[in-house]
């Protein structure tokens, strides 16, 4: 039996101690604010300006229009334009430009049957190497169109093995391929959000509920309120109530600065994608519950929490979609909640799914979160 | 209803470990109940039952009249506690601490904040109430701590060394608080380490060793006890004696120890003829001059005139005596007796 007065206290203990608190509160809204700042432009952000060089060894028409392609793609930063071919080698291999893109001597020749142009390319970072690559590959399947010249790529991985070069022949192509994308233009930012989202919520829930439950239990405060003729669930709901309550503006916050600051679309609109952040919030709140039932001191606490949350954090699909990982994460994933809250989260943000949609996943959530009460109220006791 | 708290054969275990070992304790109402015992001895344990924090393993628990066990929310309701850590929010003024306090406990609404207005002034801390207890000095949050755990009117109210680490006016305004709180009605149960404490307020004392309760008396009584036990250890030590020829060098300290008791005189006109009339007294086994006018003694512990005759020859030799001590077992040396004796036990 749930005693309003006393769940009412909970909340209104959180509230006066983050009033009087300033730095309690700007560190409670700063924590979304930095980290969908170090995750959307950190690890969201596309990469664009990777410095390059263009050795031309040609001249002509096809030549100028090239150079002026490759000058127009935001993915590159053309440093130079040298006619140097060692030159552009040995500035890729200092680390200096990302790559060389060569065009050699015949590049403007009708004659020429064949085109070979060069991409020399510091494969030692993979992130960049992989971007320039495609690009270029894209640039040399656009020309070769509009030419309709035969032309091909070839890239050399610089700092791996520099003389092994792999074709990237028969850029022609007479296939048109027509893409529909059915969620439209979804870049790395859109994806990464709304899990972002689920793992903000899923880190302060479960480090709050540390502070709340294992903190106050370490001074004091907890055997107090267990002496009253009050019971487990009044003192422990109260506590949920307050941390949802704060766990809530703090999703609203991100929510509001990853439109703001990402322009992340929600596709299912805002009210939907909040009540699914509730439940994942009310779920880890449980799991707070449920790992804090226990321990004495906060100190304990973090040290039991730490191989559930970050284990949950790189394997439940927040950077990475969770087919690419091996076979043994993605089993691991689906026994951790925040896989389900980020599948629903995207679902709704990016899909503009409706809560009927993504009901396996609430279904699942709401699980999670039943047994983590019924577990963390059942072991809990007076004991303090 | 005569006793504000009964146990009968409380045991507390952990696995194979004994916390409290078939406790059986009656605390008079309206008294104040001195709880002694060493770290780990099963004090908090015991507690922990009576204020339903933990279930006992077996026996039982009356505490006001309710079953621990079966009644734990009329117990609760019964009870007071000021813990030795404070256990208020630290961010929340006194005021507010104290109004949560009274909700958690269903004060009436129309009547919590007069209670908690009343009781800040009885404890003096009404000044402060405003304050956040973080910025409290410790004597002030055990006040505000008082306040907070009295605020339900609890029958019994258990104090967990309310006063260590405060200063000594700090904790005379304490003890005062403590008679007046029992002269109001409250049973007080006062777990303390400080001997002084617990002698001076307490009308009962228990004394638990590992788990079990080794002593029980008024404080009066259990240092009466050790005189009288350590009378009772001298004739065994001297029919030892005589059973034996040899006797240790270490068996004959003891019984010196234990067979003298030291008597202190200030003397307003100390000088030699005095001194001599009482170095000649057959009871007198040694002495020890002070030039500040006092004399310490140790005179003969079976001899119920020694300190009579002492005095004679004082007085004789034309002695002022300005004031005389005689040194008796203290709580100190009760507690110390009660408790090894056990450890003894548990290592033989």
């Amino acid at each position: 039996m749930i005693e309003p007065k006393k769940f009412w206290w909970m909340i209104k203990k959180e509230l006066i101690s983050l009033k009087r608190h300033p730095a309690r509160l700007v560190s409670i809204l700063a924590f979304p604010i930095i980290m969908i700042l170090l995750f959307g432009y950190g690890m969201g952000g596309e990469m664009t300006d990777l410095p390059i060089v263009v050795v031309s060894q040609s001249d002509g028409n096809l030549t100028d229009l090239t150079l002026d392609t490759i000058k127009n793609t935001e993915t590159y930063h053309v440093v130079e334009v040298i006619d140097d071919l060692d030159e552009g080698k040995s500035r890729v291999e200092s680390g200096d430009v990302k790559a060389a893109i060569i065009l050699p001597s015949d590049y403007d020749d009708d004659d020429s049957s064949q085109k070979g142009v060069t991409l020399y390319l510091d494969s030692s970072d993979q992130m960049a190497s992989q971007i320039i690559e495609s690009s270029t590959q894209g640039i040399f399947y656009r020309l070769s169109n509009m030419v309709a010249s035969q032309t091909s790529v070839s890239t050399e991985n610089a700092s791996v093995t520099p003389s092994i070069a792999h074709s990237l022949d028969n850029f022609k192509d007479d296939i048109s391929l027509h893409i529909n994308k059915i969620y439209g233009n979804i870049k790395y930012i859109d994806f990464l959000v709304p899990a972002i989202l689920g793992m903000t919520v899923m880190m302060s829930c479960m480090m709050g509920m540390g502070a709340t439950i294992a903190g106050e239990r370490e001074t004091g405060e907890l055997a107090r309120l267990f002496m009253t003729p009050t019971s487990v669930s009044t003192v422990i709901g109260g506590k949920i109530a307050a941390k949802l309550l704060i766990e809530l503006v703090r999703a609203l916050i991100l929510i509001f600065l990853a439109v703001l600051l990402f322009s992340v679309s929600i596709k299912g609109g805002f009210l939907q994608t909040f009540v699914v952040l509730v439940i994942g919030a009310l779920c880890f709140v449980g799991f707070g519950i449920m790992l804090s039932a226990r321990t004495s001191t906060q100190e304990d606490y973090a040290q039991i929490s730490l191989p559930f949350s970050m284990p949950m954090m790189f394997v439940s699909g927040v950077f990475y979609p969770i087919e690419t990982m091996p076979w043994i994460l993605q089993k691991i994933a689906y026994i951790f909640p925040l896989t389900y809250l980020n599948d629903a989260m995207r679902g709704i943000m990016l899909k503009g799914q409706s809560l009927g949609d993504v009901w396996a996943d609430l279904v699942v959530l709401l699980g999670f979160t039943i047994l983590f009460f019924i577990i963390g109220v059942k072991r809990f006791n007076r004991d303090v | 209803m005569k006793n504000a708290i009964e146990t009968k054969n409380l045991t507390k275990k952990y696995n194979n470990f004994t916390a409290v070992n078939s406790l059986n304790l009656d605390i008079p109402n309206h008294s104040i109940f001195g709880m002694l015992g060493p770290n780990g001895a099963g004090k908090t344990t015991t507690i922990k039952m009576l204020t339903c924090l933990i279930q006992p393993t077996f026996g039982q628990a009356i505490v006001g009249g309710y079953d621990v066990q079966k009644n734990p929310d009329e117990v609760r309701n019964l009870l007071g506690m000021v813990p030795q850590q404070v256990s208020l929010y630290k961010d929340l003024t006194v005021m507010e601490n104290s109004q949560l306090c009274a909700d958690y406990y269903g004060v009436p609404q129309d009547e919590r904040d007069s209670r908690i207005e009343d009781l800040m002034e009885l404890v003096d801390i009404k000044y402060a109430k405003d304050k956040r207890v973080g910025q409290l000095s410790g004597g002030q949050k055990q006040k505000a701590s008082l306040v907070a755990s009295l605020v339900h009117r609890p029958e019994i109210l258990f104090l967990d060394e309310p006063t260590i680490g405060l200063d000594p006016t700090t904790k005379r305004t304490l003890w005062d608080l403590i008679r007046e709180l029992n002269d109001s009605g409250h049973t007080i149960i006062l777990c303390s380490h400080d001997m002084h404490e617990v002698d001076m307020l307490c009308d009962n004392v228990g004394i638990i060793n590992t788990g079990n309760l080794v002593a029980y008396d008024t404080p009066q009584g259990l240092k009466d006890s050790l005189l009288e036990s350590n009378k009772i250890e001298m004739k065994e030590a001297l029919d030892k004696i005589s059973e034996e020829n040899e006797v240790s060098t270490s068996t004959k300290e003891d019984i010196e120890n234990l067979s003298l008791i030291k008597m202190s005189f200030l003397l307003k006109n100390q000088n030699d003829e005095i001194i001599d009339a009482i170095k000649k007294s057959s009871d007198v086994e040694s002495i020890e001059i002070d030039h500040n006018g006092r004399i310490n003694l140790r005179i003969d512990i079976f001899d119920d005139m020694a300190v009579q005759n002492v005095i004679n020859d004082i007085n004789s030799a034309g002695g002022i005596i300005k004031s005389i001590s005689t040194e008796e077992p203290s709580l100190e040396d009760v507690f110390i007796k009660a408790t090894s004796e056990v450890n003894e036990d548990d290592r033989a």
